[in-house]
């Protein structure tokens, strides 16, 4: 960017208000990545799961990625902000010069924008490659979802039946989700998943708790009249008590 | 109507054409709607099996029909095809008094063909639906106020979210192209009108038609959708689907009928000598939203045809228990839904574009880098609607494609930012509100953008999607972006348009009322959607409070902007200082007519030698 002015003629870097985007670009690369990833790590749920510190990452890292570009645009912004402004009803004098192009900070834009745009592709297919593999682990727990109008409703294998969810820490599981009315979204909000419930088709989503305690589990999807209230918790407990509760249920569930 | 159009139009007293106007459109309309609603409840069967609504829905959507093909005919859509089949083309006379000649205030509530008479109607109608859009967004941020809300009804709430959401992506989607597409953009490049005058005013009355049924639609259980109206939500929702229903299916008319004036007239109606190099960007960034509306609409409209037939007919487009599927709804809805938000954005960014060089003083920075952003955006933008599916679980080994297309677009929106900041750079800044407005639209733009890569990201759309972060995003896009550039070009062609200055001092009060509560409402929303709450919801748990709160002072500080914005333009409009031809020394043709513009806007057809952005002292 800062070739705009001729480039022809020798250090145009020497110019004062070149010097001083270059710093301003320093400082707002500065703040713009440690306020943006700040701002989104603090204001983020606590995760618990690996593919839920796996969203908090990949934002951190988007954040520090575009912070130089974000940076340039509000350091150019601020100098020109700062040099001579000009109020009234009239214009101000002409600009004393008359460049309309550089093919330079073209190239030099469209390339770095390019391989920003390559990054953030590959750093989410990694990502998005371990997900998808998840899906596909046979040692999971092979739970059922079914959403309706307005609660979720989840089958263990061994036939236990509840309407909040309990699950053993660090153990992978698997969702096999559906509705029986209308669309409604999976989301446990904590652990960084969400997969849609649509009537008529199953989808699948998976995830390893990592942490012991309570989490929400909510629609995200609207889905009529009390869709703000169609909510749950999830239990995640220690291998131990999940086998006791599931047994449990299990008998309830015969004994029904 | 063929009788009364039989007469001779020479004859003495008022022809047909003369009486048209909108009292006559309303009236018919609402006969016709009755006339067919009470034959319809007296002549359709019973449904033979018991289902909800069916009969209903016939009864409703034939009413609305008939509103609709009334209120058209009253306004005088017909009369030109109709004259034409029986071999009596207008004369002369006649289409001097359809384009409005010597007739005050009355041709704005008529059939007037006038571009300049249909960008005011865009214009007021614009900020008619803002109004209403606004005040729904304040219902909904005053109960989301305090957690447990709830002194709106759940299905009211609903139905206040569905219309606000649909009514302000309409508003949207005219406010540029409809006023300043319609008034300024012929001018700019130097014709007397558009191709197609009264298709000019067709698109226009159509959106007034289309008004109609979703305010009836208020009436008969609402849209408690949300605006995307996905099936089968929309299959069972109450007979107030049918007005959304209608709604879109005439505002796509509209849209495509605008869209195939707007584009001709560009391609055919430019200047002598204004090669696409000299044609002003704005008049790029136009043709760009109105062409991208031209694939993308027919699908919508198709979209609810299908859930029009069933609702009415008992078809199974969309219902999976006679083999349809609500996928393909999802699929054709954002077919049209993601171009949908490129037609709102690029002909904002490109006024804003348009304004640079006036307010710097410079030329335009790299004219070709800005035509290629703004190709590339269009090309893209149709390649990527699935991810607003990435997590609807249609088909996961598409969302790595899809993730493709969309981060690409961050290259041409890249090159969008290069022009502004480029030409920017030393300029001399003369301090206005559009000016302003560059670098409001630069930050929040950049804000919007950046969250669009998390969201395009599909490991992190997992944790966002249908999130407040959502939200927050595509109002710092459609509204900190595309609203900024749409308010600017109000102030920046409100001289040109009402032959009066806009209050400078107004001007800047709501700027910085809007851009100050707008990032404050959407910030807030944006910390909500991260602490996890869903999108949509009238009720909400007690961690999500103090996001809450800030939302909502923000947008009633927003609120507070646009009012006295509105107070501007009304008291600008009636006592403002007259507007000299040119007050701020541009080069594009608008400005070289007179004040008020003649009929034909220009004696002598101009002839173009340079382009717009020959601004900035030459070396020597």
């Amino acid at each position: 960017m800062t070739d705009l002015m001729n480039s022809k003629k020798p250090q145009w870097w020497k110019s004062p208000d070149v010097k001083k985007t270059a710093i301003l670009w320093v400082i707002c690369t500065a703040i713009v990545g440690y306020v943006g990833t700040e701002f989104h790590v603090r204001s983020i749920v606590e995760p618990a799961s690996e593919t839920m510190t796996g969203v908090i990452d990949l934002m951190r890292i988007f954040t520090w990625a575009a912070s130089p570009v974000a940076g340039l645009v509000f350091a150019i912004c601020l100098t020109v902000l700062t040099s001579k402004r000009h109020y009234g009803d009239n214009p101000p004098a002409e600009a004393d010069h008359q460049i309309s192009n550089s093919p330079r900070a073209n190239a030099v834009w469209i390339v770095v924008s390019a391989l920003l745009c390559l990054f953030a592709l590959i750093t989410g297919l990694i990502v998005l490659q371990k997900d998808s593999e998840a899906v596909l682990e046979s040692t999971a727990i092979q739970m059922n979802v079914t959403g309706s109008q307005w609660v979720w409703s989840f089958d263990y294998p061994n036939g236990a039946r509840s309407e909040d969810l309990y699950l053993p820490v660090d153990k992978p599981v698997v969702f096999h989700i559906t509705s029986v009315d209308v669309k409604h979204s999976f989301w446990i909000v904590q652990m960084g998943i969400k997969m849609d419930a649509n009537p008529g088709a199953i989808t699948e989503a998976a995830v390893t708790p990592n942490k012991i305690g309570v989490f929400d589990i909510r629609c995200a999807e609207l889905c009529g009249l009390l869709h703000a209230y169609m909510q749950t918790k999830v239990h995640v407990v220690s291998q131990n008590d999940y086998d006791k509760w599931v047994a449990e249920h299990a008998a309830l569930e015969g004994r029904a | 109507m063929t009788t009364l159009m039989s007469k001779p139009v020479s004859a003495p007293g008022k022809s047909v054409i003369e009486r048209l106007n909108i009292v006559t459109a309303v009236v018919l309309g609402a006969v016709s709607a009755f006339v067919v609603w009470r034959l319809a409840l007296q002549f359709l069967p019973a449904d033979t099996e018991v289902r909800l609504f069916t009969r209903e829905d016939k009864i409703t959507l034939l009413s609305m029909v008939a509103w609709f093909v009334g209120f058209m005919t009253g306004i005088g859509a017909l009369v030109g095809p109709f004259r034409w089949v029986m071999g009596k083309d207008l004369s002369h006379d006649e289409n001097m008094f359809l384009a409005g000649k010597d007739m005050g205030v009355n041709r704005y509530f008529r059939y007037t063909t006038d571009h300049k008479v249909v960008g005011i109607q865009y214009l007021v109608i614009t900020m008619v639906i803002f109004g209403i859009g606004g005040i729904l967004a304040m219902l909904i941020r005053t109960n989301l106020g305090t957690p447990e809300g709830g002194w709106i009804h759940p299905q009211a709430y609903n139905s206040i979210v569905g219309t606000h959401g649909i009514i302000m992506i309409v508003g949207t989607i005219i406010m540029v192209t409809g006023p300043f597409g319609n008034f300024i953009m012929p001018i700019m490049i130097g014709a007397r009108d558009m191709a197609f005058p009264r298709l000019n005013a067709l698109s226009f009355w159509l959106i007034v038609a289309a008004a109609i049924p979703l305010i009836w639609a208020q009436f008969i259980g609402g849209i408690s959708t949300g605006w995307s109206a996905y099936n089968p939500l929309a299959g069972q929702a109450p007979l107030g689907m049918n007005g959304y229903i209608m709604f879109i299916c005439i505002f796509a008319i509209s849209t495509m009928v605008a869209g195939a004036n707007i584009t001709t007239t560009i391609v055919r109606m430019r200047a002598n000598g204004m090669t696409w190099n000299r044609t002003p960007i704005f008049i790029y960034g136009t043709m760009a939203s109105v062409a991208l509306a031209l694939p993308a609409f027919p699908v919508f409209f198709l979209s609810q045809v299908m859930s029009a037939m069933d609702r009415a007919l008992d078809t199974s487009f969309y219902n999976t228990a006679g083999g349809g599927s609500g996928w393909l709804y999802e699929n054709l809805f954002w077919i049209m839904g993601h171009p949908e938000v490129y037609v709102i954005l690029i002909p904002a960014v490109a006024a804003l574009m348009e304004m640079a060089p006036v307010f710097t003083r410079r030329p335009l920075f790299s004219f070709n880098v800005a035509v290629m952003g703004i190709a590339g955006i269009s090309g893209l933008s149709v390649l990527v609607w699935a991810h607003h599916m990435y997590i609807s679980g249609w088909a996961p080994l598409l969302n790595a494609p899809f993730m493709l297309t969309t981060e690409l677009i961050s290259i041409p929106t890249g090159m969008l930012f290069l022009v502004l900041v480029g030409t920017l750079w030393r300029g001399r800044l003369w301090m206005t509100m559009p000016t302003m407005s560059i670098f409001a639209l630069l930050w929040n733009f950049m804000i919007g953008g950046i969250t669009g890569i998390y969201l395009s990201d599909v490991p992190a759309d997992a944790f966002l999607h249908g999130s407040m972060y959502v939200t927050a995003h595509f109002h710092y896009t459609l509204m900190g972006a595309g609203l900024t550039g749409a308010l600017a070009a109000l102030v920046y062609w409100f001289p040109k348009m009402t032959g009066r200055m806009f209050d400078k001092k107004l001007s800047w009060i709501s700027f910085w009322l809007v851009q100050i509560g707008f990032n404050v409402a959407f910030v807030g929303m944006f910390t909500v959607g991260l602490a996890g709450q869903p999108r949509r919801v009238e009720s909400y748990a007690s961690t999500f409070n103090t996001g809450n709160l800030i939302t909502t002072i923000g947008a009633y500080t927003i609120m507070v902007g646009m009012l006295v914005l509105l107070h501007g333009v009304i008291s600008s409009w009636r006592s403002g200082d007259k507007a000299p031809m040119n007050p701020w020394q541009a080069k594009t043709l608008e400005w070289t007519v007179p004040n008020p513009i003649p009929l034909e806007n220009f004696d002598v057809l101009p002839t173009v030698t340079s382009d717009a952005y020959g601004y900035g002292k030459a070396k020597s």
